[in-house]
């Protein structure tokens, strides 16, 4: 950010000094390797007295000095030149630091020059033993050159002690200066080995040929175990960040260590098979191949060594992006605009986003990533993303995933460079309109006579919302099974809820009979439910319409696991579909009571929003297929899982196979995170510090603007009241249920998640309480201490969680055993509800039985159930006083 | 836009900057005398054989095997001068070069070629004349154009004020084209090479028991001279297309700039006489002298480029000197067994 930025584009990423940095690393190693080779050849040519060998000795030495001092030399200057460029604010730091260094390794370079053309101009006319001189001071020289740059490349992967006392001594001699010069020499012996079978297959002489050959041979392979060894004590001194980024955190490292680890055989391999008598005209072009080995031999490890230090470039001190580590918390606070000199403008305006994009896309991205070219390409890892997927992209970027830096500087700027990948580079409109028409639908409320209906029928869902994840031929977790409650009261002086004798019955409204004929659950319910079910069945065994189960327990009527989905037979999308609800008379079959209350449903989960593609039906709700494949490729990348093959083979799994859930009743596995906790847990890096319910509507069916808006309760409708108020933010929300799960053991996954999470409605994350998920939620008497009103609309529900499962909302009876739920209506739809598809639909039975929206009974409606006047809270207290929210 | 506000923040330096500033110049003037004598003995070959076709030309055999050399140590001797300018020049060399990185980069492309051409112009002299002469056409050619890079790079970083163009043109495609002193500077380093170059010829006939060494040193001395004499205008066209206030800094505006100036005019005239006169080691002298002269002029026109942003000595020093005296240990015992080296080499009676 202090230097100006040349952009590259397909060539950018550092994709210069990758390409100038390998072949000179190859070639700058056998300089040194080599110089010994010419030395020992030499003198082995003198001692068996053989001519040829000293024939070969000097051919050699001319193709080592036009490889090593043009070609080696000329490289090595280019890459000074290229990271100039590319990393003007990273080379200076090192050739401020270590100018005398650098000074030091120019006295050797000069010497080495000397030397090697002495030696091969006096080839044979120079006394042996001085000649010999000149080939040891070469190779001296060449080594110590290797010593100081050694020191310095290894000091931007270990400073060390530097880091804190900032001497130079400390930053040359590093934590990995003597494994990796020890490891360096070593190849560079084996690589003068790999050149000498080239110069060596081009012997006219097949028996000096096969002798030079053998002999190089020995060369490759002698050192080999060494630099194994010092490969291993190298690893071993290298900071523990690193070195987990080396061994696997880093998936860019994956690869290229894996290629190091098959290239040892293969050099091994090959090493011997070269050795076996050949005709030169084969041996030359295998010689020529093996090269070639060595060359990505080379590169493997240079890559490892260079991607170990993400997200820096020097560790701990200079990230990647060269932005010294100890501005970050001041670029963050001031902006990176207002830090930076090589910008168009100095802040983010509506009219320059995507401008002001540009200059931090330049800053902080292009450094590592090209754009259509051959290193980290941008285009691929960011093409699904629309603004919000590419900000939130932005917000969690090296937080879970450290090989990257995070993103440094101001929200507004973060939505800048948002902004810029998504139109400036992939062309995409910013303003992405997403809200959607919603129709009104007309319904009728049944018919209840007051004088004269002797039983009044309550139902309701004990959700308020039950999600499903359509995606079923990927994934799911939410597999359809809405669960419906009805009560029964015998209308009396002292009514009586009524469980004998009767019997309750649901259907849904006409076309939403066949949900299988709209999701393929029931193509996959071997793999997602561990059986085939019979279309139109849920994993519980209940169908769209049947006989309510009593629960002795509760005096309730239940019907859990109706696999009702929101898309109707005629093709419209209804999140709120009707059931029909029927007491009856078991013994004469007479219909005692009837009502109807919507079973909602939507499948309007937010995973496009970052993990692209649209919605699956009719750009309204669904998870489409790319978007659920990028989920399980995401899985599959992070988790080393193989779910996106699994789900191409036809083989889908529901996420609670191995996430613990209670939702599902579903164990899991001991070591993983349960799912709410795990998803929780994950995204909030993503979504963090976001205004209000952003972060939940980001995932959630809970956005206003769109098709669902799930919040129909009056808290949400009324009172103004939304997500967090009662959940807490994103990250106080997270935090409860890891906490949770740190606290049922698993504490290691906890942690990694917990240590990034800041609380935000309490101090720290002592004060956490940790809950289970959905068997411990927010009290409604935590605002409403006994039953009263609220001192105000700023209220907290967060962070008091119920002890015992019964204690619910959707598990709590009143004083007389009515549940709560029905005389209040829904979790998330209490009376009086507003909802989009008709302002009433969510409120049938007020309406149904007392003539107006609020809470059965509510305003005195005593008579709803009772055939005489009360005066007394005989439910809970306070319930007499008449509803607020009119 | 303010340019100041562009320049970027320097690093600290570990020694007073003075110790780089003097290895800056010591380097420097090494690098200038090879560099002049590598790329002006590449021209004078070339012109040899454009004018004599493929008849004997013993000055051109000799350049050809001191050519590949002479490149290895000019590049050597690039080396610490482009480190030490980094040191104290970091901010205005990084940021030029980045404005002019599509042109900058491919410098090491050109490098090598023109290397390797210079080698195999060396090698096959004898057995490819066509080839030869092509190589050698590369060679010079490239040597020129980066030469002319190198000028670019070298005045964009002394005018902040042109760098505002980045915001228009970010692909690293910008040269200094529009500023007058271009030319004429790359005019005044080639035609100094051109001299250089034969006044190098003629040092090196001068050790060789030819018999028509006598020929080759007078004719060497005529490349210098009349070089040199072309230089006049082209140095007074470079002098007057520098900046007034800056030019008047040489002429009275400043005593040591002019001292300095006035003496290295001086050695120019001193180098002329000599050369027209055939005086070998006065001439080679006087060229040392004046060389020495120029570079301290040039640093100083830098200066004043630069004096409305910055001086080195505003560069914030963090002391640890104990590695700048390894350095000049490891300098002193380098020159050493490098004197050791060359004294076997010529002991061995061939020429290296």
């Amino acid at each position: 950010m202090n230097y100006p930025v040349w952009e590259l584009f397909a060539f950018s990423g550092g994709f210069w000094i990758a390409i100038i940095a390998i072949v000179h690393v190859f070639v700058a190693h056998f300089a040194i390797g080599g110089g010994l080779f010419l030395v020992l050849t030499e003198m082995k040519g003198y001692r068996e007295n053989n001519p040829g060998i000293l024939e070969y000795t000097k051919k050699h030495a001319k193709f080592f000095l036009l490889l090593t001092l043009v070609f080696g030399a000329v490289t090595g200057v280019g890459i000074w030149f290229a990271i100039s460029l590319v990393s003007p604010g990273a080379t200076s730091m090192l050739i401020h630091t270590f100018v005398y260094f650098w000074a030091i390794e120019w006295v050797f370079f000069m010497a080495e020059i000397i030397a090697i053309f002495v030696y091969y101009y006096t080839f044979g006319s120079m006394e042996r033993r001085k000649h010999l001189l000149m080939g040891w001071l070469y190779f001296i020289f060449a080594w110590l050159s290797l010593f100081v740059i050694n020191g310095i490349i290894a000091f931007m992967l270990s400073p060390g002690q530097w880091l804190e006392t900032g001497n130079v001594w400390h930053a040359f001699f590093n934590p990995t200066f003597w494994p990796a010069l020890f490891f360096r020499t070593f190849i560079a012996i084996m690589l003068a080995g790999l050149y000498g079978f080239v110069t060596a297959s081009w012997i006219r002489d097949a028996e000096l040929r096969e002798q030079m050959i053998r002999y190089c041979a020995k060369w490759l392979l002698a050192p080999f175990v060494f630099m194994l060894i010092s490969g291993w004590w190298y690893l071993q001194s290298v900071p523990d960040g690193a070195q987990a980024m080396i061994l696997g955190r880093s998936p860019e490292i994956v690869p290229f260590f894996q290629a190091f680890i098959v290239l040892s055989v293969v050099i091994v391999i090959g090493g011997l098979l070269i050795s076996i008598r050949m005709p030169g005209g084969v041996k030359r072009p295998v010689t020529i191949f093996f090269l070639m080995i060595g060359l990505l031999y080379m590169g493997s490890f240079e890559w490892i060594r260079e991607a170990g230090r993400r997200p820096h470039v020097i560790y701990e001190h200079m990230y990647s992006s060269s932005i010294p580590v100890e501005m970050e918390q001041e670029i963050n606070e001031k902006g990176m605009l207002q830090m930076a000199r090589w910008v168009k403008h100095d802040r983010v305006t509506p009219e320059n986003m995507v401008e002001a994009g540009r200059d931090l896309y330049n800053i902080q991205c292009s450094p590592c990533h090209s754009q259509d070219g051959f290193m980290n390409d941008i285009i691929p890892v960011t093409e699904k993303f629309g603004l919000f997927g590419m900000d939130a992209m932005l917000d969690g970027m090296g937080h879970l995933y450290d090989y990257m830096p995070r993103f440094m500087g101001t929200r507004d700027e973060r939505k800048a460079l948002a902004a810029y990948i998504v139109q400036g580079i992939h062309g995409k409109d910013l303003q992405v309109d997403r809200e959607v028409e919603v129709p009104e639908l007309d319904f009728e409320i049944p018919p209840f006579d007051a004088d004269e209906d002797e039983y009044v029928l309550l139902a309701w869902n004990t959700l308020g919302l039950k999600c499903i994840t359509d995606c079923d031929d990927y994934w799911s977790m939410l597999p359809p099974g809405n669960t419906l409650y009805a009560q029964l009261v015998r209308r009396d002086f002292m009514p009586e809820i009524v469980t004998r004798g009767v019997e309750i019955t649901f259907r849904p409204e006409e076309g939403f009979e066949n949900p299988a004929d709209h999701v393929s659950y029931w193509d996959n319910s071997k793999s997602l439910a561990g059986r085939e079910l019979p279309e139109n069945i849920s994993a519980k065994g209940l169908g769209m319409q049947g006989k309510m189960s009593l629960n002795e327990d509760l005096w309730t009527f239940v019907a859990d696991g109706i696999p009702v989905v929101p898309y109707n037979d005629d093709g419209s999308i209804n999140p709120y579909p009707f059931f029909y609800i029927e007491a009856w008379d078991k013994a004469s079959g007479e219909l005692l009571a009837e009502t109807k209350v919507v079973a909602p449903v939507s499948a309007e989960m937010g995973c496009n929003n970052c993990h692209g593609g649209e919605w699956r039906v009719d750009g309204k709700m669904g998870i489409a297929s790319q978007t659920a494949s990028d989920v399980l490729k995401t899985h599959d990348r992070r988790h080393d899982t193989e779910l996106m093959p699994r789900a191409e083979a036809g083989e889908p799994v529901l996420c609670q196979s191995c996430h613990a859930d209670p939702l599902l009743n579903a164990p899991g596995e001991p070591d993983i995170l349960n799912l709410p906790a795990a998803l929780h847990g994950f995204h909030v890096h993503y979504l963090s510090d976001r205004e209000g319910a952003e972060a939940c509507n980001a995932c959630h069916p809970s956005d206003p603007a769109l098709y669902t808006d799930c919040k129909r309760g009056v808290h949400a409708t009324r009172v103004d009241l939304n997500c967090t108020s009662c959940h807490g933010t994103l990250e106080d929300h997270a935090l409860t249920l890891l906490k949770g799960e740190y606290e049922a053991g698993k504490t290691r996954q906890a942690e990694r998640h917990m240590s990034l999470i800041e609380p935000r409605l309490v101090a720290s994350l002592d004060e956490i309480n940790p809950r289970i998920p959905w068997e411990q939620q927010p009290d409604c008497l935590t605002c409403h201490q006994d039953f009263q009103q609220p001192e105000s609309h700023e209220v907290s529900a967060f962070n008091v969680w119920n002890e015992e499962v019964g204690e619910l909302y959707r598990l709590r009876t009143d004083y007389m055993g009515l549940m709560c739920q029905s005389c209040h209506g829904a979790t998330h739809a209490e009376y009086p509800a507003e909802n989009k598809f008709g302002r009433d639909r969510d409120n049938i039975q007020p309406l149904q039985y007392q003539g107006e929206p609020y809470a059965i009974g509510a305003n005195n409606n005593c008579s709803v159930c009772h055939t005489m006047e009360m005066d007394y809270e005989a439910h809970h207290p306070n319930m007499l006083s008449g509803t607020r929210n009119r | 836009m303010d340019p100041s506000a562009l320049i970027p923040v320097s690093d600290t330096i570990p020694t007073q900057w003075g110790w780089f500033y003097f290895f800056l110049l010591l380097t420097f003037i090494m690098h200038l005398l090879l560099m002049n004598a590598m790329l002006g003995m590449g021209i004078m070959a070339l012109v040899k054989h454009l004018k004599s076709g493929n008849k004997h030309c013993p000055v051109c055999k000799d350049i050809s095997l001191k050519l590949p050399y002479t490149i290895a140590f000019t590049i050597n001797f690039g080396v610490a001068p482009f480190l030490f300018l980094q040191v104290l020049y970091s901010q205005f060399i990084y940021t030029s070069s980045v404005l002019m990185g599509m042109y900058w980069l491919p410098v090491i492309a050109l490098l090598l070629i023109f290397y390797y051409s210079a080698y195999i112009y060396d090698f096959k002299y004898d057995s490819l004349p066509g080839l030869k002469l092509f190589c050698l056409a590369v060679t010079v050619i490239f040597g020129l154009v980066i030469a002319f890079l190198f000028t670019n790079n070298m005045t964009l970083m002394l005018n902040p004020e042109k760098w505002s163009a980045y915001f228009e043109n970010r692909s690293g495609t910008l040269l200094n084209l529009g500023d007058p002193t271009l030319i004429p500077r790359y005019l005044h380093f080639v035609l100094a090479s051109v001299a250089v170059g034969g006044l190098t010829t003629a040092v090196i006939w001068r050790f060789k028991k030819d018999p028509r060494a006598t020929e080759y040193i007078r004719n060497g001395l005529a490349w210098f001279s009349y070089a040199t004499l072309a230089q006049i205008p082209v140095g007074l066209w470079f002098l007057i297309s520098l900046p007034t206030d800056i030019m008047l800094l040489f002429m009275g505006g400043e005593l040591l700039n002019t001292i300095l100036f006035i003496t290295a005019l001086g050695g120019v005239t001193l180098s002329l006489v000599f050369g027209f006169k055939g005086m070998l080691w006065p001439t080679t002298a006087a060229l040392v002298g004046t060389v020495v002269l120029m570079v301290l002029v040039r640093d100083l026109v830098r200066q004043a480029y630069l004096a409305p942003y910055f001086h080195p000595r505003d560069l914030e020093v963090v002391p640890q000197y104990s590695p700048l005296y390894f350095f000049i240990i490891f300098l002193v015992v380098g020159l050493a067994v490098v004197f050791y080296m060359l004294k076997l080499a010529f002991e061995a009676k061939r020429e290296v």
